[in-house]
């Protein structure tokens, strides 16, 4: 097998334009590493951890960025992110073991392509962008149209994720991310479900409305029928119960060793439900009735 | 073997031969014969392997044997002086938090690295240092005495 370990974006971009076909990019490698053991070993490895400047959290205007090689346990231990996007933070905090945490970047998760992916339905919620490097180019993709497929999306085999960019959400939205799995966070998550409202100046109505679904679909998705629906509206009891309900029927989960489909529904529907009335109840400071 | 590792391990400057492929484990256990840190999931579930990597508590199954170059990593091995255990491997004995012992070293390495952060560690604090740990004998209760002894030890407190 191949290794390389490119100094540079470019060095890496070139790596890639000949061998992208059979090499895998690795960085934390608590995916890759797994694959190479149990599945199997690809053509050669490109290592891009010692790329310098891929790393970092930097405030940005109205919003972070965030290079691709950060770890998880940075996004954790990061005052601004938990201050400026507890969506993200709380997806950091319960993602795996603290020695997963310390290895597994955030360039990683996303560009795994994972539809249980920890850290991907926040950054859906809060319209977060990738910066792309090709070798034509690069180019600035909202994470909305980056995932293709299970393991597919933007990057390609030649491309690289280099930064993301996370705009703040307006002032006084109030987010969660709830995660179902057996083992706590140490567990990939059965349903993951990120939800971001904006309430109305008088604070009686969704003004915003952003709901990310994770390991229910193909691909991390947002739920825009759902979102939709309620859109303009107070959260009203029933109002809640039929969000919940349309949010399970945009879901198209698959059965597995972890949980059946209809399971899965259940779980989206209930989580779902709770995030929704988590938000209202902070943002406005009112129950739900 | 398509690289060399140049890395410091307990204190001691170690350079050897490995693969892309090489996890920091392998090059541990196979190529240095340092059989301390133990292979058990080898998919970074269950913590046998945990290592201290740049003084931070990682899994050695799933690092790359190339991303030790130029680091300082500890093991279970680098814990004693002499015929002196550590205080976490002392505690661990004085509470008999060991059963079949496998997951112990990794333990021990989880528990190291959270009492060089804090020697007063709240009961969240041990939690989450030990949450990527299994103990496949069950004996948590003991293992949670252990850190407390540890801690408590190397505070002064005990």
């Amino acid at each position: 097998m191949e290794y390389f370990e490119p100094r540079s974006v470019g060095d890496a971009l070139a790596i890639l334009a000949k061998h992208g076909a059979e090499a895998k990019v690795i960085a934390g490698g608590t995916d890759v590493m797994v694959d190479i053991k149990y599945k199997e070993e690809p053509g050669g490895l490109v290592n891009i951890k010692r790329i310098p400047g891929l790393g970092g959290i930097q405030e940005n205007g109205g919003g972070l960025r965030i290079g691709a090689l950060t770890t998880i346990r940075d996004l954790e231990t990061s005052a601004l992110v938990r201050s400026k996007l507890p969506v993200l933070w709380e997806s950091a905090h319960q993602f795996a073991s603290l020695q997963i945490r310390n290895t597994a970047t955030i360039g990683g998760n996303i560009c795994r392509a994972s539809p249980s992916g920890e850290t991907l339905t926040p950054l859906l919620v809060l319209e977060a962008k990738g910066k792309l490097a090709f070798i034509t180019g690069e180019k600035i993709e909202p994470f909305t149209a980056f995932f293709h497929g299970p393991g597919k999306s933007s990057v390609g085999s030649n491309g690289l994720l280099t930064e993301i960019e996370v705009p703040y959400p307006v002032a006084g939205s109030r987010g969660v991310y709830l995660k179902h799995a057996v083992r706590g966070a140490m567990d990939i998550a059965m349903v993951g479900v990120a939800v971001l409202i904006t309430p109305d100046a008088s604070k009686n109505g969704l003004q915003d409305v952003r709901i990310g679904l994770g390991a229910v679909a193909p691909i991390p998705l947002r739920a825009s029928k759902t979102e939709s629906l309620l859109r303009g509206k107070p959260l009203t009891a029933a109002l809640l119960k039929e969000a919940a309900a349309t949010a399970a029927s945009e879901s198209s989960p698959i059965s597995d060793q972890r949980a059946s489909a209809e399971y899965r529904r259940w779980i989206v529907e209930a989580l779902t439900r709770r995030g929704l009335e988590q938000t209202w109840k902070a943002a406005t400071g009112k129950e739900v009735v | 073997m398509s690289l060399i590792v140049n890395t410091t391990i307990n204190g001691k400057t170690v350079s050897a031969s490995a693969d892309g492929s090489t996890s920091l484990l392998e090059f541990l256990r196979d190529t240095l014969e340092m059989k301390g840190s133990k292979l058990c999931c080898n998919t970074g579930e269950c913590g046998a392997c945990t290592v201290i990597y740049n003084g931070k508590p990682i899994n050695s199954c799933v690092t790359m044997a190339a991303d030790a170059n130029g680091a300082e990593i500890i093991t279970i091995e680098g814990l004693a002086s002499g015929d002196k255990l550590h205080p976490v491997q002392q505690a661990f004995i004085d509470t008999g938090a060991v059963q079949c012992g496998y997951c112990t070293p990794g333990y021990i390495m989880s528990v190291k690295a959270l009492l060089d952060r804090t020697t007063k560690p709240t009961v969240e604090d041990i939690e989450e240092a030990v949450s990527g740990n299994i103990c496949r004998c069950t004996g948590y209760n003991k293992i949670v005495d252990a850190i407390q002894l540890a801690a408590d030890r190397i505070s002064g407190r005990a």
